[in-house]
């Protein structure tokens, strides 16, 4: 049943040989060599501080949902980093290959990058910044707040937390792969078929890239299930749906999104490898296939997915505007409307994403009204913040500037996709820079919204505030390279150049290209202030301290417990009283009341599962990728026996008896250390490590 | 509200078992039953057995989501049903939009092979100038 | 602000923190199975979404068609299996209503067994199209057929799978909270085979038949 792949093969190794390794290519030498680098002085930074035991007891096989979002937070952040990198390289390319005479370097007719590695680094840029970037850093935020916002002690399933996040890791890791072993697919963040198809890639990086994509599709639709039972099964007593916080009504509609969509994402994507490894005629040009199923299919996942990524976003903004315009959220029923909303119609929009397939007249018109429908929920939202902020007492800081200029580049984004929406103007459009332009603008919203967050929420998490000055360098510089990267790509998009060039034909394009990559180093400039401002903020950490509310006028659920917060979350689960519980409690003077009696917790234990399903995943989807049947052989047969075994683990839970919780209660309140990292135990209490 | 290892079975969503099994696979053999008649004797044209035959499994397929999956309104499963009732519209968007996409597009791009393509022949002028 | 800013609330008429909260285990772990499974029909959404596009004569590229591969004889005959077999499985979940081990073990395995049947049939049937050379690799149309007819088996074969590891669960451990959750989940992934099979029996089997 196997296709028949021409090329040498063998039982040990597959198609892996010494020849896919790039030594020959001096820019993947280069980054190979910096990666090691990096490697050995984490590895030497972790053994010189003797943090092995910490990383694996307290990291690794941690099942705690705040740790688990920060790992996500990291993955998303590593991979911000190498998809930035990408983006230079592409920017870099496109404004040295201009014109027949631009001259070429490193085997490279135009540019130093040939055809075939300039398509691999957009189709990994696309593909990385989408589902390893975005995706983890929204999902890690999600993860660490949204049980805090409920009241509730963890997710409802712990266990499944941990393994959504080790699969995310593992296609990370499969892509990071693709840079050293092999190559990446060439065809398109989205897969342009029948490009993706065997006959026209027989290489390794199409597998590579769907492979990595599953595994991050299974492991998104997995934390959907999670969130959404979290929010319907832990909410704590008085947490009605009326009184939920308005981010996790966000979550709340960005993961009915991934719940539904991902799963045909998975099929698509399943689908493909069925044509490349058995030869079926899912997506073939011929023998009754048809390509544009895989439009379709991709696309049903691929618009609801991209409001996945912007709902958690809005949700941020929701909850940063109101606090620094000390003022409720306008409209909070609007609000979640609009939000379940825009998750509904995103689900009925897919089309647009290929007017140009030459559909029915009236097929175009129907999806390019609803599209443009997605107007009206948007626009309610725009509203409701305007009028949040509207005699609000507004305080400029800066997670309140991340969250305000985040606003104008929902404006930029969402007239511009309205432009799109028209069928007969989208064929203007369609393929250009123009649209690339636009749903950067998109997704540039939501980078402001994660910056704005992670200044807001970071001394929840750490317990100590992010300076600001080096901030503000770093909001402005960013915002500078931001507009001078995409107004020129508008300006590019009317001219008419086209997506994904890696030869530009038009000398007059030039100065437009030139000035993008001015932009492109003042980004690179800003990145140094973001790196001073989170070393001086780690340096100043005792004096930048934050006490239960970083920000004094914080209005939910998640300011009343401590920060740090404490791994157990809440000691005695809060009764809720009000829409903004913690506003609520200010005003009628019992905010900080201590409980007066405590109670045993439940907690899950720690497990190194989830972890070896990962890496087991890992394994598998490598072995798939280089057909090494061994291996897929014995990492999916170690998959299913290790679920098996984990079920019949009865010891999955602990119990920690009142008293303690009150002896480290006791800790944390007469010990304000800046010392003391997320969920860290007192020094009072280090009996209970013993039980994690 | 938690429940000790030695009473869980008592659990309502356990308690929720019953005969409606027994009458769910009576009325799902016999639906599919009269579905299998009505193709095997052609009763009627292949449009009106294509009509008869959704209806019977949609009548199956809800009895079978009330008696086998208890999709109620009790307070036990209203957050099963509620979940369904959510997916449903789905599906059929899922369905409906892309057979109706691409019904309009092998009209427009198969036009030897389509029987029905010579009904529309405004449409299949327009893409064959 | 409102009048009660001033006012401080009586901490004990209005209790700040709640005692005695905990959560239905069971409940949330068989509501977070439920969202499983609809991401699993979405799945089947999905297949059948290729399967009509990729349904029409033209997808058969000159190969056999609905019509010579859909045998709606054979199609009841799995119907029975199936659904008897989901049967046994409630018989085992209204014994476990009443705290019978054996009970429910006695129903898992007749469950088990009948499933066996299901999957005998299936696969005698596919055999049978393979050798008159329908096979997943022939056209486009016969890939989306034989896709939906595989992802259902393999439903099929994790369940029997579940099944004997739930019979093991029971026998060793008894009618713990975790072992009934478990098999609340497997009638959950069990119950709704059937309904999938519905959909399945009509449209992939009865419609060959029609056209
Ligand atoms: C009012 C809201 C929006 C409208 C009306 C809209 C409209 C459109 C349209 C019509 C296209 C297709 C253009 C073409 O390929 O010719 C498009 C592309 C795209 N949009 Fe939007 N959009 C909206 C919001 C968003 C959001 C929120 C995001 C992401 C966060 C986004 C991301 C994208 C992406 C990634 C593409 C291009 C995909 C690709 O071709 O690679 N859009 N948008
Ligand atoms: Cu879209």
């Amino acid at each position: 049943m196997l296709v028949h792949i021409d090329g040498p093969w063998s039982p040990l190794l597959g198609r892996l040989a010494l020849s896919e390794i790039p030594y020959t290519n001096p820019i993947l030498v280069g980054t190979f060599i910096f990666a090691s680098l990096l490697a050995v002085v984490l590895v030497g930074l972790v053994s010189y501080l003797g943090l092995w035991r910490t990383l694996w007891r307290d990291w690794l096989t941690s099942v705690d949902h705040k740790k688990i979002g920060i790992m996500y937070i990291l993955i998303g952040l590593v991979m911000l980093f190498r998809g930035f990198i990408d983006a230079v390289m592409m920017r870099t390319q496109q404004a040295l290959a201009v014109g027949p005479h631009s001259p070429g370097y490193l085997n490279s007719l135009h540019g130093y990058l040939t055809p075939y590695h300039f398509g691999q680094i957009y189709t990994a840029h696309g593909t990385i910044m989408i589902l390893f970037a975005a995706t983890p850093l929204l999902v890690g935020i999600m993860n660490i707040l949204v049980p805090l916002q409920i009241g509730a002690r963890d997710m409802a399933y712990p266990y499944l937390n941990a393994v959504s996040l080790w699969l995310t890791a593992a296609g990370a890791a499969l892509v990071m792969a693709s840079l050293f072993v092999g190559n990446f697919a060439h065809a398109g963040w989205f897969g342009i078929v029948p490009v993706m198809e065997l006959p026209y890639s027989p290489g390794v990086g199409v597998d590579y890239w769907m492979w990595a994509f599953q595994l991050s599709s299974i492991g998104t639709t997995l934390g959907g299930i999670n969130l959404l039972a979290t929010i319907v099964k832990m909410r704590a007593p008085g947490m009605t749906w009326g009184r939920l916080p308005i981010f996790t009504w966000a979550s709340l509609s960005a993961n009915l999104i991934s719940l539904t969509t991902f799963p045909v994402l998975s099929v698509t994507l399943a689908l493909l490898a069925l044509d490349r490894y058995v030869g079926t005629h899912f997506y073939t040009a011929g023998l009754g296939g048809n390509l544009m199923l895989y439009n379709d299919l991709f696309w049903i996942w691929g618009h609801p997915e991209v409001y996945f990524v912007i709902l958690p976003a809005f949700g941020m903004i929701s909850e940063i505007i109101p606090t620094f315009s000390e003022k409720p959220l306008f409209g909070y029923l609007g609000m979640v409307l609009a939000s379940l909303g825009i998750a509904g119609v995103s689900w009925g929009v897919w089309l647009h994403h290929f007017f140009t397939m030459a559909a029915a007249p009236a097929v175009n018109a129907f999806f390019s009204i609803t599209t443009m429908a997605v107007g009206i929920p948007t626009g309610v939202k725009v509203f409701n913040w305007a009028f949040t902020m509207f005699r609000g007492r507004l305080r400029f800081e800066l997670p309140m500037m991340w969250a305000v200029a985040a606003l104008f580049f929902l404006l930029v984004g969402g007239l511009t996709g309205m432009m799109n929406a028209f069928a007969t103007n989208d064929y203007m459009v369609h393929n250009s820079v123009f649209v690339v332009a636009h749903f950067h603008m998109m997704l540039l919203l939501i980078v402001y919204a994660i910056f704005g967050g992670v200044n807001y929420w970071f001394p929840k998490v750490f317990g100590f505030r992010l300076e600001q000055r080096f901030g503000k360098w770093f909001f402005w510089l960013f915002t500078a390279g931001t507009a001078t990267v995409f107004i020129p790509m508008f300006a590019l998009g009317f001219m008419g150049m086209t997506r994904r060039l890696d030869y530009v034909p038009f000398p007059q394009w030039g100065p437009f290209l030139d000035a993008e990559v001015v932009g492109i180093a003042i980004y690179v400039l800003s990145a140094v202030f973001l790196v001073a401002q989170l070393y001086v903020s780690f340096r100043d950490r005792a004096a930048n301290r934050a006490g239960l509310d970083a920000w004094e006028t914080s209005r939910s659920l998640e300011w009343m417990t401590h920060s740090p917060v404490p791994f157990y979350n809440f000691a005695v689960t809060p009764q809720v009283h009000a829409r903004d519980e913690r506003a609520w409690r200010v005003e009628h003077g019992v905010d900080g009341l201590r409980p007066e009696r405590y109670e045993d917790i439940h907690m899950p234990r720690n497990t190194a599962v989830p972890l070896w399903l990962g890496a087991l995943s890992f394994g598998l989807a490598f072995g798939l990728v280089w057909r090494i049947w061994w291996l897929v052989e014995v990492c999916s047969a170690a998959i299913l026996a290790l679920i098996v075994i984990r079920s019949f683990d009865h010891d999955t839970d602990y119990t920690i008896p009142a008293k303690d919780v009150e002896r480290m209660e006791r800790a944390i309140r007469d010990v304000p250390s800046g010392r003391r990292v997320s969920g860290d135990l007192p020094d009072g209490v280090p009996a209970l490590r013993e039980g994690l | 509200m938690t429940h000790t290892t030695d009473n869980a079975w008592q659990h309502p969503e356990v308690q929720l078992a019953g005969g409606g099994y027994v009458v769910a696979y009576v009325v799902g053999l016999a639906l599919m039953g009269l579905a299998l008649w009505l193709v095997r004797g052609h009763v009627g044209s292949p449009l009106d057995l294509g009509i008869a035959m959704a209806a019977i499994a949609a009548v199956a397929a809800i009895v079978q989501c009330v008696l086998l999956l208890h999709m109620n309104i009790s307070e036990t499963q209203i957050w099963h049903t509620v979940a369904l009732v959510l997916f449903i519209p789905l599906f059929i968007l899922a369905l409906g939009l892309s057979s109706w996409m691409f019904h309009g597009l092998y009209r427009r791009t198969m036009m030897m092979t389509v029987p029905h393509a010579a009904a529309a022949p405004t449409q299949a002028a327009k893409t064959g100038g | 602000m409102s009048a009660a800013t001033t006012e401080t609330l009586d901490a004990k008429r209005n209790p700040m923190w709640s005692s005695g909260y905990g959560h239905d285990a069971i409940a949330t772990k068989t509501l977070g199975f439920w969202l499983y499974m609809l991401s699993d029909a979405m799945m089947f959404t999905a297949l059948f979404v290729a399967y009509t596009v990729l349904g029409h004569t033209f997808n058969a590229a000159g190969g056999p068609w609905a019509t010579a591969v859909a045998h709606p004889g054979t199609a009841f005959k799995e119907t029975v299996w199936l659904f008897s077999s989901v049967l046994a499985y409630g018989f085992a979940m209204i014994a476990l209503k009443k705290g019978s081990r054996s009970g429910v073990m006695l129903g898992i395995a007749a469950a088990l067994v009948i499933a066996l049947g299901f999957l005998a049939v299936d696969a005698h049937e596919v055999m049978t199209l393979f050798r008159m050379g329908a096979t997943p690799e022939r056209s486009g149309f016969l890939s989306a057929f034989f896709t939906l007819v595989f992802y259902h088996g393999l439903h099929v074969v994790v369940g029997i799978a579940w099944m004997l590891v739930m019979l093991v669960q029971v026998a060793a451990a008894g009618l713990t909270e975790k072992v009934v959750y478990r098999l609340l989940n497997l009638r959950l992934f069990w119950h709704f085979q059937a309904v999938m099979w519905v959909f399945m029996f009509t449209f992939l089997y009865l419609r060959g038949a029609i056209v």
